[in-house]
């Protein structure tokens, strides 16, 4: 099987090669023959890419530890469900999954648009195969996840017991999801330069793509903090960790061109702009994958064998220098023949809410490289720490979150003061009234309190801004004739503005993670003690006792020592914490397993630190309040999402009926 | 051969088999699409504007039922917005009277 495995991604390769080249030749010298010829290669490359995959899973499945990748990923004592996920975990089978995710992605876009849009999608299909090719080079001639070791050993070196985790499992997928979904909406992109055909076809064609991909992306970035928060053990969830900012980036732009895309639906214009943004998302995804593997800087994430920096840097020069000379080639097409109406415009708020998103991403960015700069300037390494990004990042962060509750309050076009008091005065009130509470309970003592306070009254404002749009919308609906009562028109309003609403829905999901990084940022408060068995500490209302501690032989390879720790509220018990350390066969350092009760008020995080023979412990126990917020906040994002991509009858009937009128006057574009 | 290198080989011929068989059935004269149409890409693109322009209509009326525009701005914008789907109507009855006469449209597109 392991020489299938790697005969079809020589298959896959020499394939790819010929579909991208037929393609282009397919729609350079208008030929049926070649585009027929080219169509059957998408599908021939997956099932290549899926035939290799399959075999490295059964490499796993089976103990194979003739594969070097194998043996230094997985054991035999590894649990099944981890040894499925041993496939991305190192760098070789990473860029297999990559690759799989990504022939998926092109076979679903070629069966959606093979034949409809024949002008685009040859184009289409040949930027997708010439990443294809890329990332199959790296595979079969760089890092071959088939790579054989002479005498195979009678053990693999294990999993990484920090990835022994369920979000191992989760986490990678989605945030992959995420990173390669971004390919579908800048190969249209590029299709639309190369083909002249700049109209905002190649938007419609790819908005929920760039939707999906965005999704994916933003629960990938929340599955990883969660997993940081339950596995690495240092009460956070969030570091600005170079490989952390290399996923949050793209999904700043992402965010920055689902919001400015629809005034060039709208108005026909920013063509430039947006055309500019979706390339850039790609290129931050490549520019995320080639912080992973470049070895150039130190992060958690990085990957043991990170040698590929300079496939990635050369490849991610050549998108740029692409990408640049066709923008600049096609400026006369991507002109805009209309205007701003207004500054007080909803248009003029997503322009700002681009600026303000940039500038979070631009800032992240070059917090990321700077370490790579000043050794290259100076010749020292200067790594750039969470007080710089909080800085810079908090603040603009802030005026973003005062625009979320702006932005749908002001109409469309142009919008006058006197309407914006009036429809500002219910939300300006509920944000003074979360002032004046406020005010009394939180301590505002420094820099980072007052902006956490700041969080507090714009969330508050910006809840009331968007509810109000849900209630002035719904009785709007009501005073139609036919309006039924106020449930239902909430329902119809939304089932019939599905995008507008659903992202609304997702700007909720947003002001809970504000609200829950605010709160778990500024207000957290920590203990470590050193406890003899009975022993207690106050930590604010609680009282930590640490009672047992035990020893238990998980598996054959695996030991876990587990602290039972009461925490007690005005002496009732309150819940019994259960930290461990495990320690694996063959590693040195042991791995601590935190234990959470998480509340919607706060989290009471405890983690055995260390202990002695003498059954002495010493516990850190952390009380960090609304982290809850952030996780709930993430699947009200997921909800606002579906709503947004769920099929728009009245959409696709909209594009048949255009398709028909079309039809009827002019011939159908294929002979 | 061995089973592997048979497995191998069947892959490689029904790839071929399948890449190939299009390039011999005699299609090489059969064109993949037809010349650009200029004024049908130009009508396509304003059936997508006139679509725009009627929703952005619709939201304008919605706008103003939620009190979010003024009636002075909602009238303005409003005859804007009817003369914006007025232009494009007529320059669509122009191609389309070109086209029916078989005439190629030679006044560019003029959409505001």
């Amino acid at each position: 099987m392991n020489d299938i495995g790697e005969f079809a991604l020589l298959v896959a390769l020499a394939t790819a090669l010929y579909g991208c080249v037929s393609y282009i030749m397919a729609v350079r010298g208008n030929r049926i023959d070649l585009y027929l010829s080219a169509d059957k290669t998408p599908v021939i490359v997956w099932v290549c890419v899926v035939i290799s995959s399959a075999a490295l899973w059964k490499g796993f499945i089976t103990n194979d530890f003739s594969l070097q990748y194998v043996w230094a990923y997985s054991n035999k004592e590894l649990d099944t469900f981890y040894k499925l996920a041993s496939f991305w975990g190192g760098q070789k089978g990473s860029l297999l999954f990559w690759t799989l995710i990504l022939t998926t992605y092109m076979c679903v876009v070629y069966f959606q648009n093979r034949k409809k849009n024949i002008r685009l999608m040859p184009y289409a299909m040949a930027v997708m195969f010439v990443i294809i090719i890329f990332f199959l080079c790296l595979l079969n001639f760089s890092t071959n996840p088939f790579e054989r070791i002479p005498l195979p050993p009678e053990d693999g070196r294990g999993l990484n017991p920090l990835l022994q985790n369920y979000w191992m499992v989760i986490h990678p997928p989605t945030l992959y999801l995420g990173y390669v979904g971004f390919t579908v909406p800048f190969a249209f992109a590029m299709a639309a330069l190369i083909s002249k055909n700049l109209d905002d076809g190649w938007i419609r064609l790819t908005r929920k793509w760039t939707l999906l991909a965005w999704f994916f992306l933003c629960m990938g970035n929340l599955f990883g903090a969660s997993w940081a928060y339950v596995e690495l053990g240092w009460g956070g969830y969030w570091a600005w960790d170079p490989v952390e900012n290399a996923a949050f980036m793209p999904l700043l732009v992402a965010t920055a061109f689902l919001h400015s895309i629809q005034i060039q639906e709208k108005k026909d214009m920013m063509k430039v702009w947006n055309m500019s943004l979706v390339l850039l998302t790609f290129v931050m995804t490549i520019f995320g994958t080639f912080i992973t593997r470049s070895g150039l800087i130190q992060s958690v994430h990085t990957f043991d064998e990170a040698t590929l920096g300079y496939y990635f840097l050369a490849f991610l020069g050549v998108i740029i220098v692409i990408c640049t000379v066709l923008i600049i080639t096609r400026l006369p097409l991507l002109k805009s023949k209309n205007e701003l109406d207004s500054l007080l415009s909803r248009e003029a708020s997503f322009l700002i809410n681009n600026l303000l998103l940039l500038g979070i991403g631009f800032a992240t960015f070059w917090g990321t490289i700077f370490p790579i700069i000043s050794e290259a300037v100076r010749g020292v390494k200067i790594t750039v720490g969470p007080p710089f990004y909080n800085q810079v990042n908090v603040p603009i962060g802030l005026a973003l979150l005062a625009l979320i509750g702006i932005g749908p309050v002001i109409a469309w076009r142009r919008a006058t003061w006197a309407n914006l008091r009036k429809n500002f005065q219910v939300p300006v009130i509920v944000g003074l009234v979360t002032a004046a509470v406020l005010f009394s309970i939180v301590p505002l003592t420094g820099r980072s309190e007052i902006f956490t306070y700041m969080t507090f009254i714009l969330c508050a404002f910006v809840m009331a801004c968007i509810l109000r749009e849900f209630l002035n919308g719904a009785r709007a609906r009501m005073g139609l004739e036919d309006g039924g009562n106020f449930v239902s028109e909430l329902g119809t309003l939304t089932w019939r503005n599905k995008r507008r609403y659903g992202g609304y829905v997702v700007h909720i999901g947003m002001v809970l993670i504000f609200a829950g990084i605010a709160g778990s940022q500024s207000y957290s408060v920590h203990e470590q003690k050193h406890l003899k068995m009975g022993e207690s500490f106050k930590l604010r209302d609680y009282t930590i006792t640490y009672e047992k501690l035990t020893a238990v032989e998980a598996t054959s390879v695996k030991t876990r020592v587990i602290a039972e720790v009461g925490v007690f509220k005005d002496s009732k018990r309150v819940w019994t914490g259960r930290p461990e350390k495990e320690f694996y066969k063959g590693q040195n350092q042991p791995v601590s397993e935190v234990d959470v009760l998480s509340t919607i008020v706060e989290d009471i995080y405890i983690i055995l630190a260390d202990f002695n023979e003498d059954e002495s412990a010493t516990l850190k126990v952390y009380l960090n309040p609304m982290v809850s917020w952030l996780w709930t906040g993430g699947w009200v994002i997921a909800f606002g999402t579906m709503i947004c991509m769920w099929p728009d009858r009245l959409e696709q009937r909209r594009r048949l009926d255009r398709m028909k009128k079309q039809e009827a006057i002019f011939a159908p574009a294929q002979e | 051969m061995n089973f592997v290198h048979f497995i191998q080989l069947i892959l490689v011929l029904a790839i071929l088999g399948a890449v190939g068989v299009p390039l011999f059935r005699g299609l090489s004269k059969i064109k993949l699409f037809a010349k650009l149409d200029e004024s049908g890409e130009e009508y396509k693109h304003l059936l997508v504007r006139k679509e725009e322009v009627l929703l952005s209509i619709k939201d304008l009326e919605f706008d103003r039922t939620t009190n979010k525009v003024s009636e002075k701005d909602y009238q303005t914008q409003r005859k804007k917005l009817e003369m914006e789907t007025v232009t494009i109507l007529e320059r669509m009855e122009e191609l389309e009277k070109d086209k029916k006469k078989g005439k190629k449209s030679s006044k560019p597109a003029k959409v505001v």
